[in-house]
Formats: structure tokens, C-alpha cells, sequence
């Protein structure tokens, strides 16, 4: 009797985990077909033969889709950002995800569309995971790594870091805010932001 | 500057301050938002550069003369020589390369890496007409074998990065790579002939002088283009520099 009991707990104890497995890999699954459309969407409007110069106004709509820009902002600037008030922290919001834009479009557009392999999503918690990426454009001799760090919100799937040859987005831009806030809070962050963005975009050839 | 993803990068060893990075203030990972603590698992770069007067000092230095000399060289040196011609030249350079990878793969233990750049090199110098052409890249098991060098050997075996530190010309390295740069030189057989390594009478020191020429010229476009999209994109450029180059030889290592 307590054998039959035992083996039936056990039973059900491995189909929950089992069930929790499953449910896990379709999650990332799905992050994973919202990231594919999400690239191929952006990809298709840098490669449709218009010029480049308005690429980041054209990508923005597809880019707000995928991208978790308040999520991004809020850890790039580090432990500071508690300090903003709500209307600094829409403004470096709104400056930062402009900076974000501006950034993807300039990488992502190049004389040849390029070739982009996507590998099996790993779980890295029950709302996140990872779903590495090799590209290949016609100016780099090998693939470029690149790995997208997503969240599950409410709205869906959602990128919240870019890892490029193991470079965190997210970290990098960590890193340089930490000493601007520290010195000068959220003026600084703007102020600094605002000059940036009032700078030209290099081409990528 | 065989190394990095700015192709500018090159590579003292200070095994034992590493303890020195925990107590930077940017080395915590500190949770972004109470309702972010789930999403510290981002990595934060701990930094380890005590001398950073002196490094952003030559940071700079380097920028006037990417700017001032770098620059104008690379921007005449595409207008000449296509990218096709260029990405050859690449390719032969890298090839020529092979030892670096292969000893260092050894040295870690990576025989089947170590046999796969065996591989490549020997498709390549044959069927690449003497490695202009990258075939292996056509062969799946040969596609994208991370390239190893003495600097990720040091960390492979345990070695710890050491202060980073701003090179001038070379640019960013940290301690433990700059010894690594300099055991890649002694393996790279473009340096044999300079070094004592292999005596011919028929080539002179000019002629490894005029090939380490060219492949710095070769590589210059590609590393100036990387080094002004950073630019571009960094609010800070030393820092982003900085970040960018220890978090991807980091992750180098870890390959």
C-alpha cells in the first residue's frame, strides 16, 4: 500500500516536473519565433533598397515591438536611476531608446543583407531566456555571436540585452553611466545623452 | 593586434592584484530597481585599471592619431585596394597564423580544436591558393573554430588579467595579454626570420618588416571603421572601450 502510494507521488511528482519542462521549452520557443520575425521584420526594412539616412525613423515601429527599451534604460543606468525623478526618467527613457535606435539600425545596415543562423533558446528562468544568434555580413571574415537575452511581460516576449562576442549592451552602457550619474545625476545622463544624439551617425560600409 | 573584435587591440602581468577589482565601486552588481532584482543576472564587468589618469591620457593620444594619421591611411588605402583584394590579404595573414592557434590549443588540452586548425590551414594553403581564400568555411566542421592565443592560454590555465592598461598605437590590454602578445609574436612565423628563429640569405629582415607592414595597413580600415562606430555609439568612449575589450576577451577565454 505505502509502495503503491509512494510509486503514485512519484508519478505525479515527475509529471508536474515534466509539464513544467514543457511549458518552459514552448515559452522559449515562442521567444524564440517573436525574435526570428522581429529580425527579419527590422532586416526587411533596412535591405528594401531605400537610402539609409532615415533607416532608425523606418526601423523605430518594428524595433518598439521586440525591444524592452524601459527595461534596458532602467539597468544601463545602474543603481542611480532611483534617484531620477518620473519626468528625468521618461526623458532618459525616451533619450536612450533614441541612442538604442540609432545604434541597431547603424549596425544592422551594411551593402549585403546579412546571414543570420538562429541556435535552440537556452531558459534562464521561468520568464527569461537566451537565444543565440551567428551572423555573418559580407564585412566580417567570420560570424559575429550574438546573443539575445529575453523577458516574458505581459504584452509578450521582449528583448532586454544584446551580447555581441560576449559584450553586454546593457553592461557596457552600465559601466559608462555609473561615474556620469554618480557625478552628476540624472542632468548629467541627460545633458550627456542629448550631445550624443545631436552627433552624426558614422555610415557602416 | 591579432586579437580583438576593434582589430586595434593588442594586448604585464599583475597576478596578484586581481583583488583589486572588487574594490571598484562599478565591480558590484547592484540590483537596477527593486522590481528589477530578478534581472541583475547582467553581467557587470569587474574592473581592474589603477592606472587610469595615465591610461585615458594614452587613450587619447591614440585618438588624435587614429585621427590625424590612421585614418586618412586607411580611408586611401580602401579607396585603392578593394574589399575582395583586402579580405584576401586577411585571410592569408590569418592562415599564416596557424601556429598560434595550434600551439595554443595544445596548451589548453583542445586536441580536437588543435587538429580542426590543422585542418583548415592545410584546405587553405591548397585549395585556398596559399590561404587567400577561406574554403574551410565551407566545411561545416571547420566553419568556426575559435581562435586561440597565448593571452587565453594564461587564462586557461588560471592566470588572472591583471590592471588593464592603454598601449600607445597598440591600444587596449590588459597585463596578462601583453605577455600573451608577446609569446603570439615569438609563435607567428612572420617573425621567425626578425627573431633568429629560421636563417635564409635570400630574405632579408625588409621582407618581414614589408609583410608585418601590410598586414597592419590591411587591417587598418576594418579596425578604423569598428573603432568610430564605438565612438559614435559611446557616451563614454574610454569605458565603453574598456568594457568591450575585457568582457570579450572574458569571454574568449572561456570558448
Amino acid at each position: 500500500m505505502l509502495l503503491q502510494r509512494f510509486i503514485l507521488r512519484s508519478a505525479l511528482v515527475l509529471l508536474f516536473l515534466r509539464a513544467g519542462q514543457l511549458s518552459g521549452a514552448a515559452s522559449s520557443d515562442d521567444a524564440a519565433t517573436t525574435l526570428r520575425s522581429s529580425v527579419e521584420e527590422v532586416l526587411s526594412i533596412a535591405y528594401s533598397g531605400h537610402a539609409n539616412e532615415a533607416l532608425a525613423a523606418r526601423v523605430r515601429p518594428a524595433l518598439e515591438k521586440c525591444f524592452a527599451f524601459d527595461i534596458v534604460t532602467r539597468q544601463a543606468m545602474g543603481p542611480g536611476w532611483r534617484q531620477f525623478s518620473a519626468t528625468e526618467q521618461k526623458r532618459v527613457t525616451d533619450l536612450f531608446s533614441e541612442l538604442m535606435i540609432r545604434t541597431y539600425s547603424a549596425r544592422v545596415v551594411g551593402t549585403q543583407r546579412p546571414k543570420i543562423v538562429f541556435g535552440s533558446p537556452v531558459a534562464t528562468a521561468s520568464d527569461r531566456c537566451e537565444i543565440p544568434t551567428r551572423v555573418t555580413t559580407s564585412s566580417s571574415n567570420e560570424p559575429i555571436a550574438v546573443v539575445y537575452r529575453m523577458i516574458k511581460l505581459p504584452a509578450g516576449w521582449r528583448i532586454y540585452d544584446v551580447l555581441i562576442e560576449g559584450v553586454s549592451f546593457v553592461a557596457n552602457y552600465r559601466a559608462q553611466f555609473d561615474e556620469l550619474i554618480q557625478k552628476g545625476g540624472a542632468v548629467a545622463a541627460i545633458r550627456t545623452l542629448e550631445a550624443k544624439l545631436a552627433q552624426p551617425v558614422p555610415s557602416n560600409s | 593586434m591579432n586579437h580583438s573584435i576593434f582589430n586595434i587591440l593588442v594586448l604585464l602581468l599583475g597576478f596578484s592584484v586581481c583583488a583589486v577589482a572588487g574594490n571598484h565601486p562599478s565591480a558590484k552588481a547592484v540590483p537596477v530597481h527593486p522590481s528589477d532584482s530578478d534581472l541583475t543576472d547582467v553581467p557587470v564587468q569587474k574592473t581592474n585599471d589603477p592606472w587610469q589618469r595615465l591610461n585615458r591620457t594614452t587613450f587619447r593620444f591614440n585618438d588624435e592619431l587614429t585621427t590625424y594619421a590612421l585614418r586618412p591611411v586607411a580611408h586611401g588605402y580602401a579607396a585603392i585596394v578593394p574589399l575582395r583584394v583586402r579580405t584576401g590579404v586577411t585571410n592569408f595573414f590569418d592562415n599564416l597564423n596557424y601556429p598560434v592557434r595550434f600551439i595554443n590549443s595544445v596548451l589548453q588540452g583542445k586536441i580536437t580544436r588543435s587538429a580542426q586548425e590543422t585542418g583548415k590551414f592545410v584546405i587553405n594553403i591548397t585549395a585556398g591558393v596559399g590561404g587567400l581564400i577561406r574554403v574551410s568555411d565551407h566545411i561545416s566542421r571547420l566553419a568556426d573554430v575559435p581562435a586561440e592565443d597565448f593571452g587565453q592560454t594564461l587564462g586557461f590555465w588560471g592566470i588572472c588579467p591583471g590592471p588593464y592598461i592603454v598601449i600607445p598605437i597598440l591600444g587596449p590590454s590588459d597585463c596578462r595579454d601583453l605577455v600573451g602578445f608577446g609569446g603570439d609574436y615569438a609563435m607567428n612565423p612572420l617573425n621567425w626570420h626578425a627573431l633568429g628563429i629560421i636563417q635564409h640569405a635570400f630574405i632579408p629582415n625588409a621582407v618581414s618588416i614589408a609583410l608585418s607592414g601590410t598586414k597592419f595597413v590591411n587591417g587598418l580600415p576594418k579596425s578604423v571603421e569598428s573603432y568610430d562606430q564605438l565612438k559614435a555609439e559611446a557616451v563614454d568612449p574610454y569605458i565603453a572601450m574598456r568594457d568591450a575589450y575585457l568582457s570579450y576577451r572574458a569571454a574568449q577565454v572561456k570558448k
